[in-house]
């Protein structure tokens, strides 16, 4: 990352061999569209070469520095395709995850692909659908219970509940889960 | 906990918003104000860091899909293209002045600003010193006979080049690019192009080509996809001169430089070698 904040194409070359695909992947998850998906990893790409100094003082790692910028930028694009949807205030704007206190220590969880299935499927079907409508989908609270038809106390719930649950699942299983940092 | 209220916000407010805080399903006042209510709070909200935590692991739960050819490159292109327009800024030249001595040589890294010292080029005693001396070596030394003349072919090939550049950039309204290798090592050179849209570049340590190789000039203007103007071979010397016919693009275009496989690139192949930012040659 220092390489990056210090102008090396090379590592941004590298990022990109890294990370590229799952930034696309992500991009086009979200958008659905292949032309949209490579604005958002052009620009989620850039942005990082750019502020490659605010890591610095990050938390969490490179992968998922630089994942989150990518699903922010895929947000807000389908965001905007909306009309009535109230807009980021700041395009620049980093993710929320970004910018939580430094205070917090993180739990290594298992973020091998295969433990992340099965957590999805230890989860029910309605907390695995919000919290896909939220994060893939771009939809607020109040939009997910206007679509699904449920109170928006029940949506909060579904949510909370389908986080703790992945979160339950994917702990370490040497029962561990100890805070670092 | 206890209960703290910031930014409008109860804890448990904070705490009824968590999920939807870090999945980004808020609106982006109600985020705004949970962000400052945790920038405040002395409380941990340990609760919204576990839940957070999560988070990440929902990317894998992304199906794969193969990016676009040509989007890594794209991207180099655009960071080269904004590391070059951050180099001004970085580096404010100083005013000049009338009683400072003759500045030796050309500056370290291409200096942005206007007037051009173009004389600079010329007042090196490089070209005689060094040819008299490779020619004395060669004479000398006859294994390094073929390395040494291949030099001083390179040098010749390279005045020959400057000349033409020079006399393009001469042009009214000509604009001139200083070329030099991103990590400072590397080829260098120089590209101008007139009014009239004739373009000459040259370019000196350049590795030979080899097959189908070429060199290939892109014009980037801003975030905008490279357009390739032409390409050349280099051989031993080490040395490439190119000239073609594209119309001005103005102030402030990227030229840049990569290696190809072949003629009639339409994306460039990374790495960029050199680049360097277009500016009129001469100051009004």
């Amino acid at each position: 990352m220092d390489r990056l904040a210090g102008g090396d194409l090379g590592a941004l070359d590298l990022l990109y061999e890294q990370y590229g695909a799952m930034a696309f992947s992500i991009a086009y998850r979200i958008t659905g569209d292949r032309s949209a998906a490579e604005d958002v990893v052009q620009d989620a790409f850039l942005g990082a070469w750019r502020n490659a100094g605010r890591y610095a003082g990050a938390r969490g790692s490179v992968r998922t520095w630089l994942l989150s910028i990518v699903h922010h930028r895929a947000i807000d694009a389908i965001r905007r395709r909306r009309p009535t949807v109230e807009l980021p205030d700041s395009e620049a704007g980093l993710p929320d995850s970004l910018t939580l206190p430094d205070t917090w220590a993180d739990v290594e969880l298992r973020l091998d692909r295969a433990a992340v299935w099965e957590a999805l499927t230890s989860i029910s079907s309605v907390q695995r659908e919000a919290i896909e409508l939220a994060y893939f989908g771009g939809l607020t609270q109040t939009e997910i219970a206007e679509k699904t038809g449920v109170p928006l106390g029940t949506v909060k719930g579904r949510l909370r509940l389908g986080l703790q649950g992945l979160r339950a699942a994917l702990l370490p299983l040497d029962g561990g889960g100890a805070g670092r940092g | 906990m206890a209960e703290h209220t910031f930014a409008g916000l109860t804890c448990a407010d904070v705490q009824d918003l968590a999920s939807g805080f870090v999945l980004g399903a808020l609106t982006p006042a109600e985020s705004d104000t949970v962000r400052r209510h945790l920038a405040e709070c002395p409380e941990l909200h340990a609760e919204m860091a576990e839940l957070n935590s999560v988070v990440p692991a929902l990317f894998e739960a992304v199906d794969p899909v193969a990016p676009t050819a040509g989007l890594k490159d794209r991207i180099l292109a655009a960071a080269a293209a904004d590391l070059e327009a951050r180099r001004p800024a970085a580096q404010p030249t100083p005013a000049p002045s009338p009683a400072a001595p003759d500045r030796p040589a050309v500056p370290a890294r291409p200096e942005p600003a206007r007037g051009w010292d173009l004389g600079a080029l010329f007042r090196r005693p490089v070209w005689a010193a060094v040819a008299a001396a490779a020619l004395v070596a060669a004479l000398a030394l006859g294994a390094w006979n073929v390395q040494l003349r291949d030099q001083v072919a390179g040098l010749e090939a390279y005045r020959t080049g400057v000349v033409k550049v020079l006399d393009t950039a001469a042009q009214p309204e000509a604009q001139l690019a200083i070329l030099a290798a991103p990590a400072g090592q590397g080829p260098s050179g120089l590209a101008a192009w007139g009014a009239d849209g004739n373009v000459a570049l040259v370019m000196r340590d350049l590795e030979p080509t080899t097959g189908t190789q070429v060199y290939e000039a892109w014009l980037i203007a801003g975030t905008s996809a490279p357009i390739p103007i032409g390409g050349f071979q280099v051989g031993t010397d080490r040395t490439g001169t190119f000239g073609t016919n594209h119309v001005p693009l103005g102030e402030g275009v990227v030229v840049a430089l990569t290696l190809e496989p072949r003629e009639g690139a339409k994306t460039p192949t990374m790495p960029i070698l050199a680049l360097g930012t277009a500016r009129a040659a001469q100051s009004s």
